[in-house]
């Protein structure tokens, strides 16, 4: 299980995906460069967080006899079905504002693709 | 080209439901769904039941283009979801399909992508289009390219000018990110993924209850005296219950809506705790070798006597709400009464069956599982504003004009009728007056996504 790496591309991907969300709503991207570097350090740490203390406790509590696929299948469902009906909820409570619903939907994938990241950076 | 069905439904879905409120893009949507799960799996629409559920979910997609309304947007939902999960797995409870159904629709591409073996993954790697090294091609230089731009802009004047003109407003990028968000819900659902192991768990998982080891006589004898005694006290106090209410119901004379209410609500207060500790003491006693024991007769006898009891009880309840309905007229919560009333009868006659043919847990999950949905695709196909103001309206001895002007849309016509037929005062005039011409502006606003049954009743 590869931690690190998966911190990288968790923090990579979920900037990629909370700017194209609010790019899609107003396309100033020359002027707000510096603010997607600058979002790298709270999105990391946002990254670092869910993952250390929601994910990986999984894969760290399996028996030396499980599978890191065996974990993924048993309890992947029902994290993805929590975390998305949280994503949901709270995209509603913010009545769908751009910056909001860019943070929960990229908090949805990144969190769902990182489970696969962790359990497959030990398959191979 | 096999992903073909699934762009062209991206595109169908951004153009129903960008910007677009709710109407006959949801029906249309049920069509789209529909070519897709069967495109993909039409192995799993040889099963009847999967016809059985096709046809709920287009019951539900056209309530919602007749009555627009959130219990017809639920049942759609929840349809959606189900006919999902059945088609990942024809064999399964349906809250295993509402399991299946919802994983599959929100997560369903990355458990299908993890799934997949290496070994196909080389196989197909060499066939189809490499996505990824696509993507690298694309993204990196385009990324970089962005960057430099916004060096360069700060170092030259004209430059920065020419930067400052280009423009992208001919590219509607949140359409085509809600075309992506519509790949992303036909993928998922085009090959639905089963929940392992809880599927095959509820696959293996009978309805009968199968005896566990060797019958302990003096264990279950124990056992047997303390259900009966406890079931016993229980009937006493049910019936007890049950004759000073029905002593009061007799006698009463004061028909205020307050002391109905009153006596609704916490009669189905003491319903509600009844009927899940009726349930949960039968389940208990009943949950392993007491159903095998010889003399468990007794115990069995009043089990069935507490039921038929907790049936009274529903019965009386049943008609505290009915006179209810009759001196003061419909509400949703008074319906909502009848409906739990209905579900608890439900819930009665099948831990009775539970406990008559030795059925187990699940049995009592998937009975009233499956009765919970079914009564919500049935509720949704009744226009309720419509039954609830025409009751009030013609038939309650009285009722609450207000109520009825702020229910949905969906009784407009009805109110605007009764007002040209019948001399009401000004206040109620203004009302419905207002109601209707904000309703027939919001009408006459939809586009041809939203547009609903009602479009085609006004000129």
């Amino acid at each position: 299980m590869n931690i690190p790496l998966t911190l990288v591309k968790a923090t990579g991907l979920s900037a990629i995906l909370f700017w194209a969300i609010i790019f899609t709503n107003k396309f100033n991207y020359i002027d707000t460069i510096p603010f997607v570097f600058l979002s790298l350090i709270p999105i990391s740490i946002c990254c670092a967080l869910v993952i250390c203390l929601t994910i990986a406790p999984f894969y760290w509590s399996k028996h030396e006899d499980t599978r890191y696929k065996t974990v993924y299948n048993t309890y992947f469902p029902f994290y993805a079905i929590i975390i998305f009906s949280l994503c949901l909820f709270g995209s509603i409570q913010a009545d769908f504002d751009t910056h909001l619903t860019a943070f929960f939907a990229s908090a949805f994938i990144t969190t769902s693709k990182s489970w696969e990241w962790l359990a497959k950076t030990d398959a191979s | 080209m096999k992903n073909l069905p699934l762009f062209i439904g991206a595109i169908l879905f951004s153009s129903l439901f960008h910007k677009q409120g709710i109407g006959l893009n949801f029906s249309l949507f049920s069509i789209v769904t529909l070519v897709i799960l069967f495109f993909y799996n039409k192995t799993a629409f040889k099963v009847k039941s999967t016809i059985v559920f096709t046809i709920s979910f287009f019951v539900a997609a056209f309530s919602v283009f007749v009555y627009n309304n959130s219990l017809s947007i639920l049942a759609y939902i929840v349809t959606f979801i189900t006919l999902t999960g059945h088609v990942s797995h024809q064999n399964t409870s349906i809250y295993i399909n509402w399991l299946n159904g919802f994983f599959s629709s929100i997560a369903g591409f990355f458990y299908r992508n993890f799934n997949t073996s290496n070994a196909s993954k080389i196989k197909t790697s060499q066939k189809d289009i490499d996505y990824l090294h696509l993507t690298k091609i694309v993204g990196i230089p385009l990324v970089v390219v962005i960057i430099f731009i916004a060096l360069y802009k700060n170092g030259n004047p004209m430059f920065e000018s020419i930067v400052n003109n280009i423009n992208f407003k001919f590219i509607n990028f949140q359409w085509l990110l809600f075309s992506v968000l519509g790949y992303y819900l036909l993928s998922n659902i085009s090959k639905p993924v089963v929940v392992n192991p809880i599927t095959n768990k509820d696959v293996i998982t009978g309805n009968i209850l199968k005896q566990k080891g060797d019958i302990l006589v003096d264990n279950l004898k124990k056992e047997h005296q303390l259900g009966f005694i406890l079931i016993t006290v229980l009937n006493v106090l049910i019936v007890f219950f049950l004759i000073t209410d029905i002593t009061y119901l007799i006698n009463a004379d004061d028909f205020r809506a307050s002391v109905f209410s009153s006596q609704v609500h916490s009669g189905i207060n003491a319903l509600i705790a009844s009927i899940v500790m009726a349930i949960i003491i039968i389940l208990y006693f009943f949950r392993g070798n007491l159903n095998f024991y010889k003399e468990n007769k007794q115990l069995k006898l009043v089990a069935y006597i507490w039921i038929i009891l907790n049936s009274i009880l529903v019965i009386n309840i049943a008609i505290k709400d009915y006179q209810y309905i009759y001196y003061f007229g419909f509400t949703y919560k008074r319906i909502g009464v009848l409906v739990y009333l209905l579900l608890t009868v439900i819930g009665l006659i099948s831990t009775f069956i539970k406990v008559n043919k030795i059925k187990n847990f699940w049995y009592l999950f998937r009975i009233n599982a499956l009765t919970a949905f079914a009564i919500l695709i049935v509720s949704c196909t009744i226009n309720w504003d419509s039954l609830i103001t025409t009751y009030n309206l013609y038939y309650a001895k009285s009722m609450d004009f207000n109520y009825l002007v702020n229910l949905s849309d969906n009784n407009t016509f009805i109110l605007k009728y009764y007002m040209n037929t019948n001399d009401l005062n000004l206040e109620k005039e203004l009302a419905i007056e207002k109601k209707y011409k904000s309703y027939i502006i919001a009408l006459k606003d939809k586009n041809w996504q939203e547009i609903q049954f009602d479009n085609f009743k006004i000129k």
